[in-house]
Formats: structure tokens, sequence, C-alpha cells
């Protein structure tokens, strides 16, 4: 107890420090995503006889993968109410919707790249493959670890209960994943929607 | 738990739940939109683009304010001024690729290969001979004189560098038609098939390609002369 009195302190200005330490590396992320989507936007037209977007995608699937998306991003918000609250039933419930939605999303997106290399369109078929796979790829992967990240703090909430640390971690958690929705909503614009009126 | 409760502020700082719900609600709204447009081909060309991406933006800005809670961090909000510095890098990167490539795409690539010809002619002045560079020829080079006069020519070869050039002056009153290459072989020389010369005036070509080259008079194919041109 006498630990979390003396953290309790400092506790402002640190947690304004691990905020702002947290949001340097959203933004050069961010910037990561940024140059995947300008090589997005030079190359999707470079097919090479391969299929182009418009062959590819299928526009309910990616609606249904926004959807499920935003939807995470609001129970990652309400479980941070319920975090903030100190309330533990609450954090579990709507971070475990959470969980749930991430993982049906990335369940739909690996479904979608199952079924595009089964027909023999993969990363090397052309540029637009390459750099389709590429952003979305990534995007993929940091859902992936940003579920990973969800289920061991989740594990520790469950095990010691909400404290100082957990709400904070929550807090960062819940910032990567309303950025992840950001980010995927320019690839459901640039890639996914794009793809059927250029 | 209530340590919890006690060292979090569940006050102002943060949005509660109705900040979210609003969220939520017009990020709902902001994909279904375009979505809806671009599934039903509603409108179509640049104005759908500039639609959707606008929504796009619109959504962004609905996910930083009612979840992120961007601007609400007491001054001086580094965090802001992070994100805008950001946000000009991302719009230097991908509005400057988009349009050098675009540039570069429309500079490099050829419709067919009489556009390259054309274009180098034009715009690079690069004289080319079936898509072969000659080189450009310039400064002052050594010109000589063929007269045509009846059935003749004078002198009926000639020895010559690149980039020299060769004067055809007809003395009579009539035209004559220079052919290059023999009478059952047309060739081109320097792109050319045949040099009309009205009366009593003078055509001069720039002998651009190497080799010994044949011409012969339209009207008489007997009357024929040659030239040889040598690197300088």
């Amino acid at each position: 107890m006498e630990v979390a009195e003396h953290e309790e302190r400092h506790e402002p200005e640190y947690k304004d420090r691990v905020m702002f330490g947290f949001w340097v590396y959203l933004m050069t992320d961010l910037l990561m995503f940024t140059v995947l989507f300008a090589v997005y936007a030079v190359l999707h037209a470079n097919t090479a006889g391969g299929p182009s977007g418009r062959d590819l995608f299928s526009q309910p699937m990616a609606l249904a993968e926004t959807l499920i998306l935003l939807t995470s991003s609001f129970t990652a918000g309400l479980g941070m109410v319920g975090a903030r609250l100190g309330n533990k039933k609450q954090v579990l419930t709507w971070f475990g919707i959470t969980f749930a939605l991430g993982l049906a999303f990335l369940s739909i997106e690996l479904y979608e790249f199952r079924e595009f290399i089964h027909e023999g369109h993969t990363l090397a078929t052309s540029a637009f493959l390459s750099s389709f796979f590429v952003l979305v790829g990534t995007h993929g992967l940091h859902i992936t670890s940003g579920l990973l990240w969800m289920a061991i703090t989740l594990a520790f909430v469950v095990k010691r209960g909400l404290n100082v640390h957990l709400v904070r971690k929550l807090n960062l958690l819940s910032l990567f994943w309303h950025f992840l929705d950001i980010v995927w909503i320019f690839i459901f614009t640039v890639v996914y929607l794009m793809a059927f009126i250029l | 738990m209530s340590n919890a409760k006690h060292n979090t502020t569940p006050k102002a700082e943060h949005g509660a739940t109705p900040s979210y719900v609003t969220g939520f609600i017009l990020s709902l709204i902001f994909t279904i939109i375009p979505y809806y447009l671009v599934a039903n081909h509603v409108i179509a060309g640049m104005a759908i683009l500039v639609t959707i991406l606008g929504f796009a933006l619109l959504q962004m800005a609905v996910q930083i304010i009612f979840f992120l809670h961007l601007g609400r961090q007491k001054s001086p909000n580094w965090q802001l001024f992070f994100f805008i510095s950001t946000f000009g890098i991302i719009l230097v990167v991908v509005v400057a690729s988009i349009w050098i490539m675009h540039h570069l795409h429309h500079n490099m690539t050829p419709v067919t290969t009489a556009d390259v010809a054309k274009r180098l002619v034009e715009n690079e002045g690069i004289p080319q001979i079936d898509g072969k560079k000659t080189g450009a020829c310039e400064g002052v080079h050594t010109t000589y004189k063929v007269t045509l006069k009846g059935n003749t020519i004078t002198p009926s070869h000639i020895d010559a560098h690149l980039c020299d050039r060769i004067s055809f002056i007809n003395e009579d009153k009539d035209a004559h038609y220079i052919m290059f290459g023999s009478f059952e072989q047309p060739r081109q020389y320097g792109g050319e098939d045949m040099l009309t010369i009205t009366n009593r005036r003078a055509k001069t070509i720039v002998l651009n390609e190497l080799g010994t080259h044949h011409f012969h008079d339209h009207m008489n194919a007997r009357t024929t002369g040659d030239f040889a041109v040598t690197p300088n």
C-alpha cells in the first residue's frame, strides 16, 4: 500500500509522460502506414496482366470488416469507461466483446487472403497485389499484436483485479485500438471502395 | 478496487459513455453513406472520389475527437502538436508521391514507338531514325554540292563524314525527284523516301546515317549517284 501511495503522488506527471511516449509511437507507426498507402496509391494500377482490385474484392466483406472494427472500437471505449470507474466486470465484458470482434475481423481478413492465394493471386503476382498484401497485412499484424496484448492484460485483470497500472495499460491499449480503427477506415476507403470507382 | 476508483479521474478529463455513443453512431453513418454511394453507383468520376475521401476524413475526425479525445489534454498540448505535424508529413508524403509518380508515368509511358521518336525529336532535339539515335548534328560541317542537270548528276560519288551536308542543286527548268536506293529497291535516308527539288532550287540534307547510300532520279532510273558516310 505504501508503494501505491508513493506512486500516487507522481501519477499525473508520469501518466502524461507515458501517454505522450505512446502517442509518439502511434504517430511514427502512422507514418509507416502512410508510406505503405503512398506505395499502394502509386502501384494500384500495375496489375501486370493479373486481376485488379475490382476483380478480387468483395464489397460486403469489406463492409462487414469495417462495421466489426468500428463496433470493437466503440466497445473498447465502453471498456475504458468501466476501467475508469474501477468496474472490473464492465472492463471484462466490454474488452471481452472487443477481443471477440477483433478475432472475427482477423478471421475475415485471413479468409480473404486465403481465397486470393488459393486462386493463385499472391504477393508475387503483381505490384498491385504486393502493395495490397503488405498494406493490409501490416494492419492485420497490428490487430494480431493488439489481440495478444488485450488477452494478456485481461488475464492480469482477472488475476489481480483493476489497479492503477492495469488501468493505464488498458488506456494505452484502447488508444492503440482506436488508432488501428482509423488506419482501417483509410484502407476501407482507399483500397476497397476506390477499387470500384477508379 | 476502491483504490483504482480513487486514483483515476472519471470526471472531465476523459469522455464518458455518451461521447462514445455519439462517436459510434456518427462513425456508422460515415461508413454506410460512402459504401452506399459506391455500391449503387450513385455518383461517378471525380465527385465520388472526393466524396468518399471526405467521409474518410470525417470518420477520422470522429474517431479522434470522440474516441481518442485528442484536444482535451491540458495546455501545452504536445499530443495535438505532434499529431498536426505528423499530419503535415503524411500530406507531403502521399500527395507528393502520387503527384511525382503520375508525372513520371505520364512522361515515361510510350504509346507507340513513333510517339517516342516524335517526342525525342521535338522535345529533346535528338534526331531519330527507326528509333535509333543518330546524334544531333550541330555546328559547321562541310557541305557538298551535287548538281542535277538533264540526265547527269555531278559529282556522282561523294565521300563525306557524319553530319556533313549535301545540297542537291537543280539547274533545270523542271523539278527533279531524287529517290534513295535503286529503282528496284527504294530505301529511306534520314527518314525520307524522296527529295522534291523544284526548278533552279536546291535542297540540303544532313548526313545523319552511316554507310554507302545510293540515290537516283525518279524520272530517269539510269541517272544515279551515291555517297559514303564515314564516322568523324
